[in-house]
């Protein structure tokens, strides 16, 4: 599946860039080859096939996922953000 | 009058502003541990001083700033206090929280509180240096910015003396002015127009008075490990973007509020991000006085090719509400009206609803139809906006009527505009679409203070797998609950919002933190009734300021109309009062909202 990840706040900053395409048939495996492209935003964002704490993925906009073993579907969008608010 | 315990000094300073006589009064231990200090010790102060039945703007009310126990302490970000009122927009309860070190020095002048009652017979300064307070003529102070006025003051008394001022919006009596401290504000409800209503320009205090910790050697290791924690990837985002980076992310789920809510996204939002800020206007980071986060980005007013040295802190709210909200993509335009409020003394949040409200006003007609002659005010023209903020604190005829918030303005326009104006209870609704978000919601639904994001975290919820944020149920009710008790506690204990993400479970800690400093043998589950009482007492005070359960709701039109970006995203009134009964079923009070014992 090809699957695209919009990338927000601290995980656009660490990746340099604000969107990329990749390839899994899951969250876990999209996560682990994020890492292995962008190193430092896996340092900061990513541990294994899950998040660290204070970043989410949002699929297609309309729900927040967790689970390394969530379905994707060609064409799919994931947006990854910082959990920041307030101010 | 010496308490018992550790961290506290066991008495608040009463001023009378009327006389300039100043005494002090014992807080009972009991007292301090039920309300513990901050926003819980302030409404226990206004409840005892029967401020919620009379005039906001009276003599008669009281303004209090309240300290806490951590305050002092090495535990970061502790260096906070509370200023509580009633709300002069809102005509209930409002605690504003602001940071740094008029925090440390408040509280060295061995008092946990100082209250404010009374109305000096001119413009007037109030010096406190220890525990001896006196009025002074504010002079030519008076109708100086907020940032001119503590600059002369601090020349004036020399740099021992910590300066809060109101700028010309509190003057003014403007009800949304702040209080402002070296560049933090007490931003929210008018607590600066309290101030200005009591004749007082600034509040300078210094004093020599240490508390103790209980056990300062555990507390300095617990507050070292904090330190430690706070230099993790939980607060990455805050030291590295600010909240301002929430723009791009919430225009992205079509939350972001633009053109006074009648959309969820701005097409020219990217221009206004951290990123592209950075680009032309260079930015420096700032922290408050005992703070390892380092959250504050300062932006200069003009391009990087202007040379120019003066600059501004944005925050993601000030961000949203003089930009999207007002239509305004020109980020020098932004950050410009973003200096003024601060300058004069104006939440920002307030004063873009408000100024948003009226542009749409304008646009639809309606101030024609009341003789109302500003054709200039539109969406997305920025010299609009720094005029409307110009008038606003000095006081034209304009100014005058955007000066009482968008509730006040929608009545005296009447025409139903009422449906459309951004607020709850009066208060301006922050940057969070409630349409797309809806357990926050269900937050500013019930918030004692009105819609509000610092007292009500529920967006967190909304940010989670645990609701579907377009179509929350009333088992979002407990988790409203749940974010509403965590804000309560951490803002009376008082510790910065920032810190949450490096809690592994905040009442536990806290309960531990609480322990080192005062001696208590306190548990997480004590926190937790503390927390509720809190929230208890806040709803009294509401009651008796003339609450009534039809308050605990929100615009019209976020209740008739989805985000026309986002069909889905659809709050009916049915639903939300749905969620509202099952809040106030879950806080143990009347299905209406009241509270069913002490």
């Amino acid at each position: 599946m090809s699957v695209k990840i919009e990338l927000f706040g601290i995980p656009r900053a660490r990746a340099g860039v604000a969107e990329a395409t990749f390839n899994g048939d899951c969250l876990g495996e999209v996560l682990v080859e994020l890492a292995v492209r962008y190193p430092e935003l896996a340092a900061t964002c990513i541990d294994g096939q899950n998040l660290r704490p204070g970043y989410a993925v949002n699929l297609r906009g309309e729900r927040f996922v967790t689970d390394p073993e969530t379905s994707l579907c060609n064409g799919d969008t994931l947006l990854l953000l910082g959990l920041d608010a307030g101010g | 009058m010496k308490t018992s315990c550790h961290g506290y000094h066991g008495r608040y300073m009463r001023m009378d502003c009327s006389t300039g006589e100043s005494r002090a009064v014992a807080l009972p231990e009991r007292t301090l541990r039920d309300f513990l200090g901050g926003s819980g010790l302030g409404v226990k102060l206004l409840l005892d001083e029967g401020s919620a039945e009379v005039d906001p703007l009276g003599p008669e009310a009281a303004l209090t700033f309240v300290f806490s126990p951590l305050v002092g302490s090495p535990l970061t970000t502790s260096a906070k206090f509370a200023v509580v009122s009633k709300s002069p927009l809102t005509e209930r309860i409002n605690d504003s929280l602001a940071s740094s070190a008029f925090a440390l020095a408040g509280k060295k002048t061995g008092h946990d509180a100082i209250v404010l009652v009374g109305r000096a017979p001119e413009p007037s300064i109030l010096i406190i240096d220890n525990r001896r307070a006196r009025l002074q003529p504010a002079g030519p102070l008076w109708g100086l910015t907020n940032s001119e006025a503590q600059s002369r003051l601090r020349n004036q008394l020399g740099p021992d003396f910590q300066i809060a001022t109101i700028g010309q919006a509190g003057e003014q009596l403007v009800r949304y002015a702040t209080i402002s401290h070296d560049g933090r504000h007490a931003g929210r409800g008018g607590s600066g127009a309290v101030l200005g209503s009591k004749n007082i320009k600034a509040i300078a205090v210094h004093g020599t008075r240490r508390c103790e910790w209980a056990s300062p050697a555990d507390l300095a290791t617990l507050a070292k490990q904090l330190s430690e924690k706070s230099f993790g990837p939980a607060t990455a985002k805050y030291r590295e973007l600010g909240t301002a980076s929430n723009l791009l992310v919430f225009n992205r789920l079509n939350v972001l509020p633009t053109r006074n809510f009648q959309q969820g996204s701005f097409p020219n939002a990217e221009a206004l991000s951290p990123e592209q800020l950075s680009k032309t206007h260079s930015r420096t980071r700032a922290s408050c006085a005992a703070c390892t986060i380092g959250c504050e980005h300062i932006y200069s007013l003009g391009n990087q090719q202007d040379g120019m040295t003066s600059g501004v802190r944005l925050e993601y709210e000030n961000l949203f509400a003089l930009g999207p909200l007002c239509g305004i993509d020109d980020s020098s335009a932004v950050l410009a009206a973003s200096r003024l409020c601060d300058d004069l003394g104006l939440d920002t949040i307030s004063a873009g609803g408000t100024i948003a409200f009226a542009m749409e006003c304008v646009e639809r007609g309606y101030f024609d139809r009341v003789g109302l002659d500003a054709p200039w005010l539109r969406f997305g023209d920025a010299p609009a906006l720094l005029r409307a903020i110009n008038e606003i604190a000095t006081g034209t005829d304009l100014g005058q009527r955007l000066a009482r918030g968008s509730r006040h303005l929608a009545h005296e326009i009447g025409h139903d505009t009422i449906k459309f104006a951004p607020q709850v209870k009066g208060l301006e609704i922050p940057g969070y679409d409630p349409r797309g978000l809806q357990t926050m919601a269900l937050g500013f639904a019930v918030g004692a203070r009105g819609a509000d994001h610092n007292r009500s975290g529920a967006y967190e919820v909304d940010f989670s797998e645990t609701v579907d944020r377009r179509n929350v149920g009333p088992e979002a009710a407990v988790l409203a609950v749940e974010t509403e008790d965590k804000a309560a506690l951490m803002d009376s204990l008082i510790l910065c919002k920032f810190l949450r993400g490096v809690f592994d479970d905040f009442f536990v800690e806290a309960a531990q933190m609480l322990q080192l400093v005062t001696g208590w043998h306190v548990s997480a589950d004590e926190l937790r009734e503390t927390a509720q009482r809190i929230v208890t007492a806040k709803k009294h005070f509401n009651i008796l300021a003339g609450w009534t359960p039809a308050e605990d709701t929100l615009p019209a039109r976020m209740l008739s109309q989805p985000l026309p970006e986002d069909t889905r995203a659809q709050l009916s009134a049915a639903r939300l009062r749905e969620l509202v009964t099952a809040y106030n079923r879950a806080r143990g009070w009347s299905p209406d909202g009241r509270p069913l014992s002490d």
